[in-house]
């Protein structure tokens, strides 16, 4: 098997693949696509890959995918061997995909205010802000509340999920669209406990965690 | 009432449980922004939240523990006194000045952490608040101000049973107690507390919930309606004009503080363990590893000993003293006169032995009582996760000091007993190797130990700067025959020192104040930097290269050579 | 109300767009010291700024149309303009003419902070092994050596020289942790440009370069330039390379507060690695640029 990524170190998107196929510790070959200021994604070569003209793509074999929740699923499902982030169980799946959905919102707008704000993109600012707060709002109460339920995670009680990989890296980059998690402390503390998933990695914008205390 | 930057009341500002180890939560209270982390010893603090170097967030720091460090340069913060023990783009200095943080009082206390933007006020319970076990309800941000948040609690309340306005912006509804943390202008945190845990917790807290999420709701409907409120415009404090400059060397401090024998037992067979402590239970300086505090003794005499504490462990400093025979009337008095609960006087501490954290190889060696300094350094090495190796000689496994603080690092610890001389220059050989790059070594012990270790890292290929010690004692006779002039470019003075005289002792008379701790070329502190002339080296402190470099002597008991030295002073 | 630029501030030529990326025909819109700037490129491929009324971002316009134009410059692939009377030239960049260089623009990227903290964080060197770990630093080599510092008097600009820095990977061609030599200069109040030792040519250096536009006292935008000796790397891997290095500047220079540099000695603390930018901060005081900083009090 040979895995390629269509990837632009700039995109949470992209790094959401990166980061998971790390922690699997899967190799793969990168393949820059000059995004910006480029624009390469909407280029001929590019949109035969992926006619939506979105990163990531990834290229297993002779397999191309596109959409980073669906990429996630993929690369769980065929090379996790410990079945974990993507268990088989009906009501994770859907729990799951129901995050993988929130995943998109948080890119429609934490990512949104993000790329106006630094990368000139047309974007109503102050709505994607919004929205991203009113998001925000939402996963600080249901990460509260689970960690008074023994829940560390998004999903499954005792471990990480592609859901938490799909929400992590725009709710991180949320400060370059303007968008401080003062107000969201147990969304905080989620994100040191990603950061200290064994094979973790950092993109641009996102420095790693400190060790946890060991006794 | 608008709010005050200076209003001097207590509010809550975190839940206990916002503040799990190793994680930094970002506060505010009254418009200034905190960075508040729970160090290993469970001890709480409360800065700003801003590395006073450039400016930079802490909340996105990493709590190492006993120690903060800033993601952008590494600067290390100390729990407690949030003073800077390391600065990585120096690794061979001490921060030479005292750098700390603002701080701001901090109480842990109903489940709740309490905060003020000033020390006018100390800490009192809010009333009716002893004799329960408060259970804090998941607090409630919301985007309104302050007192209008007041309100519309209030509002809450049944008509025949109307709410209870306490002091500093706070709600008694019934048995709860709502707490409304003024953040800024136009925000605020609703944090209420249950007089127990209900007996299901998890229904209750989904419960109010649910109630404050309404009640944010309206506010926040009702805000939206308003202009929003200016923020409040905290001002930064300036640094202390020292801090403005770089001087080149350390300037230590004069100041001594009282402190109080709190504890004193027989470490190891001649080892006496002394902790001193603040005498209203304050923490004590800011220190680094490898420093040192001068002792003032009951019979006049000052003597140095090393801080064994590890990396932000100042609620006292502990030191150990040799048990010495034949000591004349130093050590001697520490460890036969002083007792527990006397009071000593100690300087701030100084730091003449520095701990590079840069190295890819760092080996501790220690001889006797000279464990002292390399205990704190393997602490702090340990704490931080940096390789290390610490090699302790003593004559037997009685004499071994500091044994449980031993066993609790956990990095390569060697005891070495009863070696004989020839034994022990086979290990020391066989322990450094030949050098390699980022390998550094440190050691204390007897003088003739230093010299052993020295002797043996130069024949492996170490080079001087690579090797660091520090002696307790100059062990010379010192040569004060010679006389000759010395010119203070600074001070635009010529003196004349005779013999029998040193030169610290011909400035004092001229009226200049110079630092000075040991008088006996061991310590450091009169280290002075030297223009023109030769110097004729006398002390232990200096080592080879430094003192080839012609450089800088110690003024207490150095001469020179030639006719004339130029003294930067 | 936004404070009024100080006259040197305002009568200096400003970067505002990456020339090739200018639309030919259509409307792109920007900020400069709190003003609303359009531009476009006409028929001839030559840059049009003027002061924005009504145009909207993408909309069609014909240069020709244009009559109350703000004066231009193109230098080293950007398009430079200015709201005041400019002096006549640019700062020179002599190496950008050089033939076998690859030159180019690595994208114009918004950042939440004064023009004067990017251009000071693009000095620093203390960060590298904590921010731009195991690409330009890494534990333990976390020493800045002694370096010097000038103001020349001849060219206006601040100089550091003999920079050192231990480097686990200094540039796209670098396989190997080698310690890198520095030049910085900062030849005018929001640019800076930087040569290092060049992995493929001992004897050349590489130019990055940095310009910010300061889009209002708190807000800007970082333009940046790489003039390489690299015949391997492609532009994509070079750009994406200068990238991956700002964006991790970026949540930084995001998180420093205040965010106007202040200049006032005692506002922060700096120690012997940080001359070139007290330095830098000197000369901007002395200058009279009160713009994105925070002036001393007298």
């Amino acid at each position: 098997m040979t895995i390629t990524l269509y990837d632009f170190e700039l995109s949470g998107n992209c790094y959401k693949l990166r980061l998971l196929m790390s922690i699997l510790g899967l190799p793969y070959d990168i393949v820059p696509v000059d995004f910006f200021p480029g624009r390469e994604h909407k280029a001929d070569w590019f949109l035969r890959l992926n006619p939506f003209g979105q990163l990531p793509v990834l290229k297993d074999d002779d397999l191309v995918l596109s959409d980073s929740g669906a990429i996630l699923a993929y690369l769980a499902k065929k090379y996790d061997a410990s079945g974990q982030w993507f268990p088989d169980d009906p009501a994770i799946t859907a729990e799951i995909l129901r995050w993988h959905a929130v995943a998109d919102d948080i890119t429609a707008t934490s990512s949104a205010a993000r790329l106006a704000l630094g990368y000139d993109y047309d974007f109503d600012i102050e709505k994607s802000q919004k929205g991203a707060h009113r998001i925000f709002r939402l996963i600080d109460e249901h990460l509260w509340f689970g960690e008074r339920e023994g829940r560390d995670w998004l999903c499954a009680p005792s471990h990480p999920t592609t859901a938490d990989i799909a929400c992590f890296p725009y709710v991180m980059l949320s400060e370059e669209g303007g968008i401080s998690r003062q107000d969201y402390p147990a969304l905080r503390r989620w994100t040191d406990r990603v950061r200290r998933i064994p094979g973790f990695t950092v993109m641009s914008g996102i420095f790693p965690a400190g060790p946890a205390k060991v006794d | 009432m608008p709010l005050s930057l200076s209003d001097p009341n207590w509010y809550p500002i975190a839940s206990s449980e916002d503040l799990p180890f190793r994680h930094v939560y970002q506060g505010q209270l009254l418009g200034r922004e905190l960075a508040v982390w729970r160090a290993d010893d469970g001890n709480v603090n409360v800065w700003e939240n801003r590395c006073l170097h450039r400016g930079v967030r802490l909340s996105i720091g990493i709590n190492e523990g006993q120690e903060l460090k800033c993601q952008y340069h590494g600067w290390r913060y100390a729990n407690r006194s949030a003073g800077c023990t390391y600065i990585p783009a120096h690794p061979a200095d001490a921060p030479a000045r005292r750098i700390e943080n603002r701080k701001y009082p901090v109480r842990e206390a109903y489940g709740l952490i309490w905060s003020a933007a000033n020390d006018e006020k100390p800490f009192a319970p809010f009333p009716g608040a002893e004799g329960q076990s408060w259970f804090a309800l998941r607090p409630m941000p919301v985007n309104a101000a302050p007192e209008d948040v007041v309100a519309g609690l209030a509002r809450l309340a049944p008509d025949d049973q109307p709410a209870d306005l306490l002091p500093g912006l706070t709600v008694r509804l019934g048995e709860i107690v709502y707490f409304v943390q003024p953040v800024d202008a136009g925000r605020a945190v609703i944090r209420g507390l249950l007089p127990e845990t209900p007996a299901d917790a998890l229904a209750a807290l989904r419960h109010h919930n649910e109630h404050l999420t309404h009640l944010r709701d309206r506010l926040e409907r009702a805000a939206a309606r308003k202009p929003a409120p200016e923020p409040l415009q905290p001002i930064y404090e300036k640094v202390s004009a020292d801090l403005a400059t770089m001087p080149d060397i350390a300037v230590p401090r004069g100041n001594t503080l009282n402190v109080v024998v709190s504890r004193k037992w027989q470490s190891a067979d001649g080892v006496i363990g002394f902790e001193l402590a603040d005498r209203d239970g304050k923490h004590l300086p800011t220190f680094q590893p490898g420093a040192h505090i001068d002792v003032h003794l009951p019979n006049g005499l000052v003597r140095q000993y090393s801080i064994t504490n590890g990396p932000g462990d100042l609620l006292s400093y502990v030191i150990g003293v040799k048990q010495e025979n034949a000591s004349k009337g130093g050590s001697k008095v520490l460890v036969e006169t002083v007792r527990e609960g006397d009071v000593l006087a100690i300087s701030e501490p100084r730091n003449n032995f520095p701990l590079r954290r840069d190295a890819t190889r760092t080996v501790l060696i220690a001889g006797g009582i000279g464990i002292t300094p390399l205990l704190s350094m393997a602490r702090f090495l340990d704490k931080s996760s940096l390789p290390y190796e610490l090699h302790y000689f003593t004559r037997n496994g009685e004499s071994v000091a500091f044994k449980s603080e031993l066993d609790a690092l956990h990095g390569a610890v060697h005891v070495h007993t009863g070696l004989a001389r020839d034994a022990i220059r086979g290990t020391i050989d066989q322990v450094l190797g030949p050098h390699q790059f980022a390998n550094h070594v440190y050691i204390c012990g007897p003088g003739a130990m230093l010299e052993m270790v020295q002797e043996t890292a130069a024949r492996l290929g170490w080079p001087d700067e690579a090797v660091h010690f520090e002696y307790f004692q100059n062990d010379k006779t010192i040569d004060a025959s010679s006389a000759f002039d010395i010119e203070l470019a600074r001070s635009a003075m010529t003196l004349h020192v005779p013999a029998g005289k040193t030169i610290l002792e011909v400035m004092r008379e001229a009226g200049l104040t110079v630092p000075s701790s040991c008088e006996q070329g061991a310590c450091g502190t009169c280290l002075t930097t030297v223009m023109e002339g030769e110097v004729d080296h006398q002390d232990v402190y200096l080592n080879k290269s430094e003192k080839a470099s012609n450089t800088c002597m110690m003024t207490c008991v150095s001469r020179a050579k030639s006719a004339r030295l130029v003294l930067d002073i | 109300m936004p404070n009024a630029p100080d006259p040197i501030t305002r009568n200096l030529w400003h970067v505002v767009a990456a020339t090739d990326e200018l639309p030919l025909g259509l409307v792109e819109t920007t900020l400069l010291l709190d003003t609303r700037l359009a531009l476009t490129r006409g028929n001839d491929g030559e840059p049009v700024v003027w002061l924005r009324r009504d145009e909207e971002q993408g909309d069609e316009i014909d240069a020709g149309t244009i009559h109350d134009r703000l004066p231009v410059r193109t230098a080293y692939g950007y398009t430079w303009t200015c709201l005041g009377t400019p002096a006549d030239d640019l700062f020179p960049i002599p190496e950008f003419a050089e033939p076998d260089r690859v030159n180019m623009s690595c994208g114009s990227i918004g950042i939440h902070v004064s023009a004067p903290r990017a251009v000071e964080n693009f000095l620093d060197m203390g960060h590298f092994p904590y921010v731009h770990t195991d690409i330009l630093g890494s534990e333990p080599h976390t020493e800045v050596k002694e370096y010097d510092v000038e103001v020349s008097e001849e060219r206006d600009e601040v100089l550091a020289t003999k920079c050192r820095f231990m480097q686990p990977r200094a540039a796209k061609s670098a396989t190997t942790a080698m310690e890198v030599e520095y030049v910085y200069r900062v030849p005018h109040p929001f640019c800076s440009v930087l040569y290092k030792s060049c992995p493929e040519d001992e004897s050349r250096r590489d130019v990055i370069g940095i310009f910010l536009q300061p889009m209002t006292e708190e807000r800007c935008r970082a333009h940046l330039l790489q003039s390489m000796i690299d015949s391997t790397s492609t532009i994509t891997d070079l750009r994406r390379f200068q990238q991956t290095i700002f964006g991790q500047d970026k949540p930084i220079l995001e998180n420093q507060y205040p965010k106007k540099l202040p200049l006032d000695p005692r506002a922060e603390t700096p120690i012997r690695a940080d001359k070139s930018a007290i330095a830098y901060r000197r000369w901007l005081s002395q200058k009279g640029i009160t713009y994105g900083v925070i002036p001393q009090a007298s």
